[in-house]
């Protein structure tokens, strides 16, 4: 099936979580932009990153605020993330 | 699948060996202890500094050389990558032959100026020379190959152009004590300080705050438009300063090269206001503290400046211009690097574990506010010891600087030392790559 095509910086729901696609936006904006909407998050769903580059500063703000992030396959040249609450 | 930094492991490309980039830290924090030091020895002189051999000239090459490029070097090599999707050479010598050239180079250039020994001056100078030319060819490569951020990499392009004119009037300079002048030694300390300051440190500390700014205050990037002409006045202005010192256009265009200047760092520091006000994270403790006073520091330096070139008869007007752009970038650094280090600590430890360790589990917090509340007042010592010529102000200063240097070494040892512990052992098994 082919994905449909999203703009940066749009978030959807799926039924595995919220969906956020960074790719296309230019530093730090991809990390601002994660960082926001965990923020605006009233209940602690998954979050879906679709990033085009491993996002290395973001762990360690990640971590500040109590989310881990695991790896999950995505499309070729896509990193995607799992963002969780740690609980 | 994987735990949050083992993904570090994915991204070691862009990641350098947290030991190098520390490294360059580590030294800069060293020296910045030894400027202060020497800046105590130095101070019954400082007021009437006007160059020439001597503690003056050792304290102001410690911070310039020792903290500001020290700092600059290690922290773009490590962030430039990061920025513009860039691998970083596998081979770890490159670094470390910068770091030692530079390092030795520093300590041998700043103690032949302190002990007036020009060979000795010289004989440090060359390699710290080298080093920062080996420096220009990392960051020019990584430049050439970026991917995006057109702003920062043409902050980095503009800033290498800079090093090259500091390191050429500097060695004309240096070669100079020796009786080897290369240059006219006003043209040469026109084109040092201009290109030392605004241009090399200058652009590259604003073309990183483009990044590290939002990033902290989790913001929207400034509008391009006002960033892009804030880089297009600030390089105007260091082409019309350049033309000015070597004798192209008459002095009277120096006025609007800092004018210009001065717009040019308005704009920026009103983005970064913008930024830091409407960002989501409010209240950037200490480290932002320093950065305004930098940024406040900086805006005072063009401003003397311009008075000094209208010929307005401030009274060691030339000493409070060195004061205030040194003492101004170097607070704004010191700002910087205070939410840099417990960052790059968190990101390196955290390597190979499911839950890594925070940016505030390696902050020393009450080292930092000890280091604030000293250099602040330390500055203002400075400033108002060398207005009123007075010795006990000066002697004074460089006391509570010292503490402050103390502080800020206390803060930086901690988190290396806090990093080190939780860095997975090399060849330990299942653990991550660190680098």
């Amino acid at each position: 099936m082919v994905p449909t095509p999203r703009r940066a910086g749009e978030q959807w729901l799926e039924s595995d979580g919220i969906h956020v696609e960074v790719r296309g936006l230019a530093p730090p904006a991809p990390f601002v932009a994660i960082i926001k909407l965990l923020e605006s998050l009233t209940v602690a769903v998954p979050v879906i990153v679709h990033h085009d580059r491993e996002p290395v500063p973001l762990y360690a703000e990640l971590a500040e605020r109590g989310w881990l992030a695991e790896r999950m396959t995505g499309e070729p040249g896509e990193v995607r993330l799992r963002l969780v609450k740690d609980s | 699948m994987a735990g949050a930094s083992t993904f570090l492991g994915g991204a070691s490309g862009r990641l350098l060996a947290p030991s190098i980039v520390f490294r360059f830290f580590a030294s800069a924090v060293l020296l910045h202890l030894l400027a202060w030091l020497a800046l105590f020895l130095a101070a019954p002189s400082l007021p009437d500094f006007a160059g020439g051999l001597g503690w003056t000239l050792a304290a102001l090459h410690l911070v310039t050389l020792g903290v500001l490029l020290m700092t600059t070097v290690g922290a773009s090599l490590q962030l430039l990558p990061v920025a513009t999707r860039q691998s970083v050479p596998s081979a770890r010598w490159p670094y470390e032959l910068i770091w030692i050239l530079y390092t030795l180079g520093t300590l041998a250039a700043c103690t032949g100026m302190a002990l007036a020994a020009p060979t000795l001056l010289a004989a440090g100078a060359l390699p710290a020379a080298a080093a920062l030319l080996l420096y220009l060819f990392l960051l020019a490569r990584n430049l050439r190959g970026a991917k995006g951020m057109g702003l920062v990499v043409l902050h980095g392009w503009a800033a290498g152009l800079s090093l090259l004119v500091l390191l050429g009037s500097g060695l004309a300079l240096a070669l100079g004590y020796s009786g080897h002048a290369l240059l006219e030694r006003q043209t040469a300390i026109g084109l040092h300080v201009t290109f030392a300051g605004y241009g090399f440190m200058g652009l590259l500390v604003m073309g990183f705050s483009y990044i590290l700014v939002p990033m902290f205050a989790l913001s929207d990037n400034p509008e391009p438009r006002w960033s892009n002409l804030s880089l297009g006045l600030a390089l105007a202005a260091l082409a019309l300063a350049a033309l000015v010192l070597t004798g192209m256009l008459p002095m009277s265009f120096f006025g609007a090269a800092i004018a210009t200047g001065g717009l040019a760092f308005a704009i920026h520091v009103v983005l970064m206001e913008q930024s830091l006000r409407s960002g989501m994270r409010q209240g950037l403790g200490s480290s932002f503290v320093l950065v305004r006073i930098g940024w406040a520091c900086l805006a005072a330096s063009l401003m003397l400046a311009l008075a000094l070139e209208q010929e307005l008869g401030i009274r060691h007007g030339a000493v409070l211009f060195g004061v205030l752009l040194i003492g101004g970038l170097l607070t704004l650094l010191l700002g910087m690097l205070s939410r840099i280090v417990p960052f790059l600590a968190a990101m390196h430890a955290g390597a190979g574990m499911r839950r890594p360790p925070t940016p505030s589990r390696m902050t020393v917090q009450r080292a930092l506010d000890v280091h604030l509340y000293s250099h602040t007042l330390a500055l203002a010592l400075l400033l108002a010891g060398v207005f009123l010529e007075n010795n006990w102000l000066l002697r004074a200063a460089t006391a509570v600087g010292t503490l402050g240097a103390t502080a800020y070494a206390h803060f930086f040892v901690n988190a290396w030392w806090r990093m080190a512990r939780l860095l997975p052992k090399k060849g330990a098994p299942g653990s991550a790559k660190s680098t």
